[in-house]
């Protein structure tokens, strides 16, 4: 109410100095733009809207005609002639909160004037962009945008490897020098760390060392790249730059049973060396792609590795979808292409050519799929016959006759099912009928004999109904649960959302003159419709916690049927007394039921009335929707029994179009219509997008044109075919600059998820395009040659520790023109598994559901309550190698955490180095550490009994040397007094063992 | 930490190294301690972009959503509108039910201290003491979810992944000793907020920043061995220390470091110095009766968060930074999300934490802690005027309260109002961003200067908002 005052107001003031203010005159109009116009505009919007100062806040720029004509994020700024129409007068004047401007201190009247007097005198402008003051205006010749050519190599005597040309020549211009090379000793160890993730042992260290070969570091090379460990060490650098965790994260964290396959899915892709054009097909649309290889199924696993925010699933759809759509884009493009796309998600992208219509094209492409466990059979036999029981399934819940009239589906039922009885039971209710509730609800009898119930509604109830019946026997009895318009959602139940809960039930009967009732057993019951996980079996169990229910076919009605262990003589005047407790809670009470009796016993148990008007129908006048439901009716259990029979799917955690705000879909679902969102406000839709990528590559399309009916996964495939294009720079630039960092700790260009230009640019440009080039045409994308490129380098072996005296501790204080190798610190995993190898009890059995190293129990909700601390390290699986244990997003194992394991909340593709006092804390004190000292100690006394031999033998697995004799005498001494296992906590806490040089 | 000044004049381990060690990333640097190695900025009393008024902060963070009509925020007028349908007739995105009818607070209402702040009677403890808070009556969210409710006043963010205000506060200032992590966090021992530990994280600031999950029972998590581990005996742990540190600075020899062997080799020194002293700090035996009574320990429904309360003192007394005491498990039970009925749920939960609170802030004034200690009280968001099912309320992000105590903050004032209802802010809306950037601000930090790049974006706290609510401040 308030704002809309403040509007009328300021539209009378401003009409009022519109007509005093009106002039026309050409000359007058530049004199006033010029003298009070445009020293407005440079004073109060410059700032943020101007190329001078090189920021176009919301897209807007505000020192050229063109400026304003176009607009920004809200479109266009000035409207000549009409003030009230104009955006730029509607935020001075403060009008809408989200657009108030300037956005700190608002202009005076007097200036606010002016600007609407030139809106409304025509907006004469005379100014164009002046080119020279242009910073940082979003361009495509940005130096990751460039089309990649292959850059000639330095030629320089010797040098044969070209990364070496590359490195040297750049050296050489700052006057420096390469470092020597390391020796066998600190290369083994480098090379294993750097493939494997493990040192190696003293074993293999001295065959390496003995070897006479010459080219016995390359023989290492070939076997360490053709050992599955290799496929593990790289698969966990993947899955940080993926975010890929086995839960969702977020406020319901719960624990994803089946994302483990894709993990295994990137284990195998590495070590089978699958080239990357096809590893990014196979992530994006294996299901398009490779439609008869099931086995790839689980490469969906990627699009879905990020977390699921479930709690705005149920109550805020929209909002869920774009930011889970908004998870999926900003991941693809930063791990395919080092380019952050989200950032154009609220305003066209400030610092790279990345348009909001660029990004919202984008979240078109995942606009047909959500997250959830998709099933598949690897056997294509299985496939094939899973679906089709599977389509007379769904044509067995829909009645659908064309699929159930099928001369296949008629034979199927014949053969199964001998016909159907029509047996007519007399049912009756009971008379002289009294009605109790527990919790004094009121109850009404209806015309048809019902009972409607009514009063506060209780948490839980329950009613006893008895009365006189007049049969000789008893046999079956039927309860009817029904709709009123009087109940929440029309019933049948209280709750608020039409639901009931019956937990048991009990018939009684008391016999004239008896003092106590008889409890008459019943064994079966049978219920037209059971909600999931509510079935009616649930009110014989005797269980208060389970119970029936009719959720989510609410508002109509529905029967079930009990039938007594025996038939049961009844003696007149007995009172028959029926007890329906509902004991769930929640106020899940039934609000309208009628009770029945009959004397059948044995009968053809439960016939849903339409089954019955059907077999009352003469057989040759019968419809096809008549016989439909009958075939669907007879053709169910076999249907069932069918789909029983076959073997369980395989299943992975994945994206699917079966999946739609955290649930399952019966059928696929349309591609969601997804709008350019205004400032990215779901409540400021507008245009609608076309799938599509960025606009600013040369040679690759914008916008997918793809046929609006075609299947979703085209739109992923086109997605997949755009990135892997050979002429996508970035994606070549992008994966060999992954991989460079993995080896030297850094990347030649440092920001490895970021190629825009808030990112670094690239230390040794022409290495990274000679590399990416490389890789593409050479190495037809094989990673396994990459490394061996980048390994075999000399500026690989280079030594990392160099003399504090050294020329390029001056020149290259970071060592960014790779003078030196660099020093790493162990990661999580690696000290994790190089502990384990050390110990003896390494255990290097490959994939398979994840290990939980933690103890779980229930927590307040949906999620568990886990601890780490409790774990038991004896137990076998506890050795595995850590990329098969079980991450859980938002509760982390502590111990890992400290040495830097990142938050799998982000697309973390580097690590960090921390160090911290409470790193050392957990590295000298943690359970992990100290069991794995205990087992270690062991195998060391296992293997020699003597205290010398031992303590040689620990710093040999551990520093992969002798010790020298001071150490020896002094190592000694320490295990004499406190134990080996106490040498062995030193030793794994030192900076020997820590650092890889 | 003094960690890195002792480092920096060390003459092993030039300043040059250190910021060449630092621009390397190695993380567990504050940013205070490189600015102050120029030893020019004490004036500054540890703030790094202006003076600082605030050395240190307690927050107590009740989770679920505290209602604000049932607690600090008096409307009558819901009692004159008391069981008539006016709410929005469509469920919105993002609440869990329709709207019920306008439901009054079961609650009796007075006027308390100077100014006449309205207290509802859950809350008598801290009625006493109004006129040392200072009120934010117009706080507002933009979401009506716990999980992302929880991170918006956490990390300022709706989703996972960004560091929370203690992380950038311990990156930005460290610890004030070295006995202690700079930033601690005492959860509920009934379980962890929404979101699990995500509301504590680093994101993506160096993982020593991520609060330090501490139960209050047990003190720093592998501060020593567990004692199944014979051979690491408390005898041996000192020996050993001394013998690590021998053969990493042999190992270190002559050669040009990167900074991080020297910063290991000290880093288990400071372990140490931690081991030393952290014990003692979590021996609430050493307090007098009459602090252990102020706080209501040893009374059944208040000994837990009495407990926490206390132990929060004591951290922030001894070094930490920054300090949340949760009141309140993710889920359904014994927190403030109060669905099924106010009546009943709201003050078991409320009684559990007004005494502790209320001798948290008397025991803090008393010492003199208070002049340079921020002690602030939150929710995620507040509930709706309207019932849910009879008696309950739904979430509402629209308006709830915030108070302050402590440093640099005006007290016994309040700051914005809500509408009649208290359906929506209507005068002095606050996003955390507002309330983020002052709580920086108070610290000496200038929270548009406090950026860390991350995937191609200068990241910060209060994101491209915030402004410092100068009302509020002395």
């Amino acid at each position: 109410m308030r704002v809309k005052i403040k509007i009328e107001s300021i539209g009378r003031l401003a009409i009022l100095i519109l007509l005093s203010l009106q002039s026309g005159l050409f000359a007058d109009n530049a004199k006033f733009f010029e003298s009070k116009v445009l020293p407005l505009l440079k004073s109060k919007c410059y700032k943020c809207h101007s190329h001078e100062s090189g920021k176009m806040k919301g897209g807007l720029t505000l020192d050229s005609r063109t400026g304003w004509e176009q607009g920004g994020s809200t479109g266009r700024a000035v409207i000549p002639g009409n003030a009230e129409k104009s955006l730029l007068i509607k935020s001075v004047r403060r009008l809408d909160e989200d657009l108030e401007m300037p956005p700190k201190k608002p202009l005076t009247d007097e200036e606010i004037q002016i600007l609407v007097k030139w809106v409304n005198d025509g907006a004469y402008d005379p100014r164009k962009v002046d080119e020279s003051k242009m910073v940082q205006a979003p361009d495509t010749e940005w130096w990751s945008l460039r089309p990649i050519k292959k850059p000639t190599v330095p030629k320089i005597a010797g040098v044969e490897n070209p990364i070496d040309a590359f490195v040297l020549a750049k050296l050489k211009e700052k006057g420096l020098k390469p470092s020597e090379q390391a020796d066998r000793r600190v290369l083994m160890r480098r090379l294993m760390d750097s493939l494997h993730g493990l040192p190696p042992t003293p074993e293999a260290l001295a065959k390496f060392i003995n070897d006479p070969d010459k080219n016995a570091y390359e023989k290492l090379v070939d076997s360490l790249l053709s050992s599955p460990r290799y496929g593990e060490r790289w698969a966990r650098h993947w899955l940080d730059t993926v975010h890929f965790a086995d839960s969702h994260g977020c406020e319901h964290d719960v624990f994803r049973p089946n994302a483990w396959p894709f993990r295994d899915y990137v284990i195998n892709s590495f070590n089978s060396d699958v080239s990357w054009s096809r590893f990014i097909k196979e992530q994006l649309a294996a299901d398009y792609f490779f439609p008869d290889e099931a086995q790839l199924t689980p490469a969906l696993g990627f699009i879905s590795a990020g977390p699921l925010e479930t709690s705005r699933a149920g109550t805020a759809p929209i909002t869920f979808d774009y930011l889970d759509r908004d998870d999926m884009v900003s991941q693809t493009m930063m791990a395919f292409n080092s380019t952050t796309a989200s950032c154009a998600r609220c305003h066209d992208h400030k610092f790279d050519p990345v348009s909001q219509e660029d990004y919202y094209a984008l979240q078109a492409v995942f606009a047909g799929v959500g997250k959830g466990e998709i099933e598949y059979d690897l056997d294509q036999k299985i496939a094939q016959k899973r679906s089709k029981w599977q389509r007379y399934s769904k044509a067995v819940k829909k009645n659908d006759p064309q699929v159930l009239n099928e001369p296949e589906v008629v034979a199927l039922v014949r053969q199964g099912k001998e016909k159907i009885e029509d047996n007519t039971y007399v049912w009756q209710q009971l008379q002289s009928t009294q009605y109790k509730s527990e919790h004094g609800q009121q109850f009404n009898v209806q015309e048809d004999g019902s009972i409607l119930v009514s009063g506060n509604t209780p948490e839980k109830d329950i009613y006893t109904i008895s009365g006189d019946l007049k049969f000789a026997r008893l046999g079956s009895f039927r309860l009817t649960v029904m709709p009123h318009a009087s109940l929440p959602k029309q019933g049948p139940g209280r709750c608020g959302n039409g639901n009931l809960h019956l937990s048991e039930i009990e018939l009684q009967v008391l016999e004239p003159g008896a003092s106590q009732s008889i409890s008459l057993k019943v064994h079966k019951a049978a219920a037209d419709w059971n909600q999931e996980g509510w079935h009616i079996n649930h009110t014989l169990d005797k269980k208060t916690e389970s119970a029936w229910g009719i959720f989510p076919k609410v508002g109509q009605q529905h029967s079930a049927v009990f039938e007594l262990e025996k038939p049961y003589i009844l003696k007149p005047g007995s009172k028959v007394s029926v007890v329906l407790k509902q004991l769930h809670g929640g106020s899940h009470v039934i609000g309208r039921f009628k009770l029945e009796f009959t004397e059948a016993f044995n009968m053809d148990f439960f016939l849903p009335q339409e089954i019955l008007a059907v077999i009352r129908t003469p057989e040759n006048t019968r419809n096809a929707q008549q016989k439909a439901v009958l075939n669907s009716y007879l053709f169910k259990g076999i249907v069932e029994k069918e789909l029983a029979q076959l073997p369980p799917t395989s299943k992975v955690y994945g994206a699917s179009s079966l999946w739609s705000h955290a649930k399952k879909m019966e059928e696929p679902i349309k591609p969601k219509i997804v709008h350019v969102l205004k400032r990215g406000d779901i409540d400021k839709p507008g245009k609608v997008a076309i799938p599509g990528a960025i606009s600013s590559l040369k040679n690759l399309p914008d916008r997918f044109e793809l046929d609006p009916n075609a299947n979703e996964a085209q739109r992923r495939a086109a997605l997949a075919d755009w990135l892997a294009h050979k002429d996508n720079p970035l994606t070549w630039r992008s994966i060999v600059n992954r991989v460079w960092h993995y080896h030297f700790g850094k990347g030649i260009c440092k920001s490895t998820n970021d190629f825009g230009r808030m990112g670094s640019e690239p230390s040794h440009p022409e290495l990274l395009d000679w590399l990416a080039v490389w890789f593409r045409d050479e190495a037809k994308g094989s990673l396994k040659e990459l490394h061996k490129l980048i390994v075999t380098s000399e500026t690989f072996k280079q030594i990392s520790k160099v003399d504090s005296s050294d020329k390029g501790i001056s020149v290259d204080q970071a060592n960014s023109l790779l003078y030196r190798m660099n020093q790493k610190r162990l990661d999580a995993e690696t000290f994790r598994d190089s502990v384990l190898q050390i110990s003896g009890r390494l255990d290097l059995t490959m994939g398979g559901p994840g290990i939980k190293q933690f103890v779980e129990r229930k927590g307040p909700q949906a999620t568990p309550s886990l601890n780490y601390y409790e774990y038991d390290w004896s137990k076998p699986e506890a050795a595995r190698r850590s990329v098969y244990r079980v991450v859980w997003r938002g509760i982390q194992d502590p111990f890992m955490e400290a040495l830097d394991f990142p938050d799998m909340a982000l697309l973390a593709s580097k690590r960090e180095n921390s160090v911290s006092p409470l790193q050392s804390l957990v590295l000298y004190n943690n359970k992990f550490v100290l069991y794995h000292c205990q087992v270690t100690a062991e195998r060391l006394k296992k293997e020699s009994n003597d205290l010398n031999q031992q303590v040689s033998r620990a710093v040999d697995l551990i520093w992969l040397r002798n010790p020298t004799q001071q150490e020896q005498s002094l190592f000694s001494q320490y295990a004499a007094k406190h134990g080996l296992e106490a040498l062995c906590r030193v030793l794994l806490n030192s900076n020997e063992f820590l650092m890889v040089d | 930490m003094s960690f890195f000044n002792e480092s920096i004049n060390n003459s092993s381990f030039s300043r040059r190294k250190f910021l060449a060690a630092a621009g390397g990333g190695f993380g567990s640097l504050a940013l205070s301690n490189l600015l102050m190695a120029d030893g020019a900025k004490k004036s500054l009393n540890g703030g790094i972009h202006h003076p600082a008024k605030v050395k240190r902060v307690i927050q107590l963070f009740m989770t679920g959503g505290a209602s604000p009509m049932d607690t600090f925020d008096y409307k009558p007028e819901l009692a004159r509108l008391h069981g008539q349908k006016l709410g929005p007739k469509e469920k919105g995105e993002g609440f869990t039910a329709p709207f019920g009818a306008i439901m009054k607070s079961p609650f009796e209402f007075k006027q308390y201290g100077q100014r006449g702040q309205w207290v509802s009677s859950v809350f008598p403890h801290q009625a006493k003491l109004v006129d040392d808070m200072t009120f934010l009556m117009a706080m507002k969210s933009k979401t009506n979810v716990h999980g992302p409710g929880t991170f918006m006043m956490n990390s300022g963010f709706l989703l996972p992944g960004f560091p929370c205000m203690g992380s950038w506060i311990s990156y930005a200032l460290g610890s004030l000793s070295d006995n202690l992590p700079a930033f601690v966090v005492l959860p509920d021992p009934k379980g962890l907020p929404y979101n699990q530990k995500a509301p504590f994280s680093s994101g993506f600031l160096p993982a020593i920043h991520q609060g330090t999950v501490i139960d209050a029972e047990k003190s720093v998590p592998d501060l020593f061995p567990e004692e199944e581990f014979k051979f690491a005996s408390k005898d041996t742990d000192k020996e050993g220390l001394d013998l690590l540190e021998k053969i990493n600075r042999s190992h270190a020899g002559k050669t040009a470091d990167d900074g991080l062997l020297n910063s290991r080799i000290k880093s288990y020194e400071l372990a140490a110095k931690m081991q030393l002293s952290a014990p003692d700090i979590f021996d609430l035996s050493k307090e007098s009766k009459a602090t252990i009574d102020l706080y209501g320990i040893g009374e059944k429904v208040t000994d837990d968060y009495g407990r926490r309360c206390l132990l929060a003192r004591r951290l922030i007394e001894n070094g930490t930074r920054f300090v949340q005491v949760w009141s309140g498990p993710q889920g359904t039970k014994d927190n403030w999300d109060n669905h099924g009925s106010i009546i009943k749920e709201l003050p078991p939960v409320a009684a559990s934490v007004d005494k502790p609170i209320a001798g948290l802030l008397m025991d803090l004034k008393a010492r003199g802690l208070l002049e340079d200690t921020l002690l602030i009280w939150t929710t995620e968001f507040g509930r709706t005027p309207f019932a849910q099912g009879s008696v309950g309320r739904d979430h509402n992000g629209g308006t709830f309260v915030t108070w302050l105590a402590g440093a640099g903050v005006k007290p016994g004032i309040s700051y914005g109002k809500s509408d009649e209802w208290a359906y929506q802010t209507l005068e002095g809306t606050t996003y955390c961003y507002d309330f983020h950037a002052t709580i920086l601000h108070l610290l000496g930090i200038d929270h548009e200067k406090l950026s860390v790049r991350q995937n191609g974006i200068d990241r910060r706290l209060t994101d491209v908002h915030g402004h410092v609510i100068k009302e509020i401040l002395t």
